[in-house]
This record gives structure tokens, C-alpha cells and sequence, in this order.
């Protein structure tokens, strides 16, 4: 018997068949000992599983059980009605890199223009140490020049007094 | 709203339209009486009681979360099955993709059951008390393929039609019976077996 006589065999213990292709397959197991005994394989099976699953009970207390439901439950409807993230995160992150590299590149520049080319008695002092702020003073002429990175990182500008700035 | 204790005394259908209206109480009494038949059917498409656990538990989760298209077509323990069922068929999936072929899935329709085994022509589970062959079944149940046995599960404890679990599985008709018959064919052999060790 080929593979697919004997799916057709179970199709027919399934009432899956056809009415035509059942009458045929009655007509085989009547005098086709091997597919009787393919059936009867087969019946054997299904009636030894019908109504045998497996008995097994929730191993939880119904309050622990349900509470787990319900938690998730909250989590999910939590989630789904919580406002979408700031977008503005990733460049917040961004605004502060560039003012401290900006900081960074203006001090060298400022460091390269005094060391080739200022004038005599000029001195560059960083004022506040982070990046963000230098000054340029020139001790002939008396003039200071106060740098200041932007945006303020830490509220430099709005904070100090103006006669810092002279 | 009633107390707890005459959510008890409701039917599944009155406890649903509680439900419904967004009554946890009512939720949690259908949760209290279907949670065994819920767990069982997860831990026999799964075969594992931690797995079962936590898919039962998504399941109720999903149910609720879907209670308005509960529309009473079928019974409220019938609907939960089915979720449970397709909770259960996604982590299998899921399992799938991040298992290592095996020898097993390059011979995925006939689970490696030869073709040429010899038909089982005795009863293999005449004798055995009702405890034992449930026993039985379900140790045969573990050794069968993840693709086998939800054929066979939703073939003969859920009841379904060979187009409702094509559908289901989304495979062929044609891949459903043949998966069917090789399992069958291996819990035979398996029940065959347990006839001869004893």
C-alpha cells in the first residue's frame, strides 16, 4: 500500500473523504488485509487518545495566578497610553558634543594665533576650565576678550554678572 | 456591581458581558474557572509546565484584551482555547527559528518515523488502568516532534477539522495528514513499546 493510500485510509477513518473517494476506500479495506490492519493501527491510536489528555492543574494559588495576569495586563495598558518619547533627546545630546568640541577647537585656534602671531605681553587664560569660556587679555593695551561656547551649557551667559564680561 | 461572591453564582456569558464593561472581578472568576483546562491544553502543546505557565497566563492577557470581538459564536472556554492555542504556535515558531536545523526538521512530515514500520496490529493500550495510559500518552505525547504532536493536539483534544488546523498551523491540508498520520503512526509504536517493557 503507497503513502498516499494509506493517508487517504486515515482521511476516511476521519470522515474526510469525499462521499466517492469513501465509498473506494471501503471497498479497499474490505478485501485489502493490509489496509484494514492500517486502519485498525490507526483507530486504535485515536481511540487511545481521545479523552486522555493530560490532567494537570494550575500549580498556583487563584490569587497569585491572577495577580500576574492582572500586572501585565496594567503593564501593557500603561504602555500603550504613556506619551511618546521627546524626540529632541538625540539632539540635546548632539547641542552639548558640539558646544564642548566647539569649546575645545576655539581654544586651539586662540592658542595657535597667540603663540604665532600676538603680540607681544598677550596671554590667553582659561577662565572657567571647562571648554566652555576663555579669555584673551592683553596686558599693553589692557584689553580682554572673553569667549564664551554656545549654547551655554551651564547657563554661563545668563547667570554671571556683565562685569565679569569686561 | 456584585460582590465576590456572586460572581460565582453567574453564567460564563453574564460574567463575560461584565467583563466587557471592564469588570476584573468578572475576568478574574472566568480566569479561576477555566485556568486548568487553559494550562493543560498549553502544557500539551508544549509539553513543558514552565512554558505552560507563562503561555496560559499571555493567553488570559490577550483575551482580555480582546473581549470586545467576543462575539458568543462559541463558549467562552472554546475562545480562550483558541488563543491559547495560537499563543502556543507563536513561541513554537519562535523556537524554531532559533533552533539549529536538525535532523529532525530536514524530515520534518514523517519525524523520522520509517515508512516501512510494521503496522501495530494489537490494541497497545488494552490492560492499562485509565491513570497509566494517561501517563503513557503523555510521555509518548514528549517524544514526538513540536510538529506532530499540534497536529495531533488539535486533531483529537481540540476537535479540529483538517482545513480549520492547516488554517491554524499554515501549512497544506496535504501537510496536515500526513503529519497526522506519521504521528499517529509514532504513538503507536511508542504505545507498542510500552506494552513490551512491561
Amino acid at each position: 500500500m503507497n503513502d498516499e493510500l494509506q493517508i487517504k485510509v486515515q482521511a476516511f477513518l476521519d470522515g474526510e473523504l469525499p462521499e466517492a473517494e469513501a465509498r473506494e476506500i471501503g471497498s479497499l479495506l474490505a478485501r485489502d488485509a493490509d489496509a484494514a490492519a492500517m486502519r485498525a493501527e490507526l483507530k486504535h491510536t485515536r481511540a487511545a487518545l481521545v479523552g486522555f489528555e493530560r490532567r494537570i492543574l494550575v500549580p498556583e494559588t487563584r490569587e497569585f495566578y491572577f495577580s500576574k495576569i492582572q500586572r501585565e495586563i496594567e503593564r501593557e495598558e500603561a504602555s500603550a497610553s504613556a506619551p511618546a518619547r521627546p524626540q529632541h533627546s538625540i539632539f540635546s545630546f548632539w547641542r552639548r558634543a558640539l558646544a564642548v568640541t566647539g569649546g575645545v577647537a576655539a581654544l586651539a585656534v586662540a592658542l595657535l594665533v597667540v603663540t604665532n602671531f600676538g603680540p607681544r605681553g598677550a596671554a590667553l587664560e582659561v577662565a572657567l576650565g571647562s571648554g566652555e569660556a576663555f579669555t584673551y587679555r592683553n596686558y599693553e593695551s589692557g584689553a580682554t576678550l572673553v569667549w564664551l561656547s554656545y549654547p551655554a551649557e551651564n547657563g554661563l551667559a545668563e547667570n554671571q554678572p556683565a562685569a565679569t564680561l569686561q | 456591581m456584585p460582590s465576590q461572591k456572586d460572581y460565582s453564582s453567574l453564567e460564563d456569558a453574564a460574567l463575560v458581558k461584565l467583563a466587557q464593561k471592564g469588570d476584573t472581578l468578572a475576568f478574574e472568576e472566568l480566569v479561576f474557572r477555566h485556568r486548568d483546562k487553559i494550562y493543560a491544553r498549553a502544557y500539551t502543546m508544549m509539553h513543558s509546565e514552565d512554558a505552560a505557565l507563562d503561555l496560559s497566563q499571555e493567553a488570559w492577557v490577550k483575551a482580555w484584551q480582546r473581549l470586545a470581538q467576543f462575539q458568543g459564536d462559541s463558549s467562552f472556554a472554546t475562545w480562550v482555547t483558541r488563543i491559547t492555542i495560537n499563543v502556543c504556535l507563536d513561541q513554537l515558531r519562535k523556537n524554531k527559528r532559533q533552533r539549529a536545523e536538525s535532523i529532525e526538521e530536514l524530515n520534518e512530515e514523517s519525524g523520522g518515523v520509517d515508512r516501512q514500520m510494521p503496522v501495530v496490529t494489537v490494541d497497545p493500550t488494552e490492560r492499562l488502568e485509565r491513570g497509566e495510559l494517561r501517563q503513557k500518552i503523555d510521555t509518548a505525547l514528549g517524544k514526538l516532534t513540536e510538529e506532530h504532536r499540534t497536529v495531533l493536539v488539535l486533531h483529537e483534544f481540540q476537535e479540529m477539522e483538517y482545513k480549520d488546523i492547516a488554517q491554524t498551523v499554515g501549512v497544506s491540508i496535504g501537510t496536515v495528514m500526513s503529519r497526522l498520520f506519521y504521528a499517529r503512526r509514532k504513538m503507536a509504536a511508542l504505545l507498542a513499546d510500552v506494552r513490551k517493557t512491561e
